[in-house]
């Protein structure tokens, strides 16, 4: 089982407390009314998926309950850093 | 009023006895659901000391979150909830049933279904968790004993999962 620290925890948690919630440092727009329809198709549905390096926001649902922001591997799986909601991008 | 009703648990009443551990319900006790963005206000409010690290408890108050915090007293307590602060105090008593287990197993046995490793988890701490797939909130009140917290729905299904590693 993979350990994921939690950045409100400060440990390092069983992965089967977290969630998964999407990709990370996508800002809603202020004024949704006022967007293109691709713009907004955009922000609603498109998603960077890379291979590698990725942006990714958890919770840690079964413990703080927080959300916070991760950067994992997607071909390895391995969890480089995470960080509170909020931060800056790493 | 409730007093007149009868009181259906979960599980059965009579404690599970096996080969270094005893599982049994805890009696009906008062809990509290805190919330506050800031500590300082419950507080105020409760006249008492939060514990201030996620995974602390004091007094009967255990900290869940950064902004969460969990009390059990004893049954009928009360708490003051009109302060007029930005607080969140929710009575959940009857949500949880607390399962006391005891023993030198009792660790071992609820390693069976939690991933967390309860050989360094400190007396005095708590931390929401899981527990094969159910949430539980497990208190170490001793070297041997631990409280478990869990949704009194769950109790049944619970209870057959610890019961069953117990005499394994």
């Amino acid at each position: 089982m993979i350990l994921i620290h939690c950045p409100y925890c400060d440990e390092k948690r069983p992965e089967i407390e977290f969630a998964n919630a999407g990709q990370a440092h996508i800002a809603r727009p202020i004024d949704p009314s006022g967007e293109s329809d691709a713009d907004w198709e955009t922000y609603l549905f498109i998603r960077a998926n890379p291979r590698g390096r990725h942006h990714e926001r958890w919770r840690h649902v079964h413990g703080c309950g927080r959300f916070f922001n991760a950067v994992r591997d997607t071909v390895t799986d391995k969890f480089e850093t995470t960080y509170k909601a909020g931060e800056p991008r790493r | 009023m409730s007093e007149a009703l009868i009181r259906y648990e979960p599980v059965p009443e009579t404690p599970c006895v096996a080969a270094g551990v005893t599982i049994s319900l805890a009696g009906p006790m008062q809990r509290f659901a805190l919330r506050a963005r800031r500590a300082e206000d419950l507080e105020t409010v409760l006249k008492v000391r939060l514990p201030r690290h996620i995974g602390a408890s004091e007094a009967g108050i255990a900290c869940l979150g950064p902004d969460e915090w969990y009390l059990r007293a004893e049954a009928g307590a009360t708490v003051p909830t009109d302060s007029g602060l930005p607080v969140a105090i929710t009575d959940v008593s009857e949500r949880s049933i607390c399962l006391v287990i005891e023993g030198p197993r009792a660790a071992e046995i609820l390693m069976s279904g939690c991933p967390l490793d309860l050989d360094n988890f400190a007396v005095g701490r708590a931390t929401r968790t899981i527990y094969e797939t159910v949430e539980v909130i497990i208190i170490r009140e001793a070297e041997d004993r631990f409280h478990v917290e869990l949704w009194r729905s769950f109790g049944a299904w619970f209870w057959i999962a610890i019961t069953n590693a117990a005499s394994h």
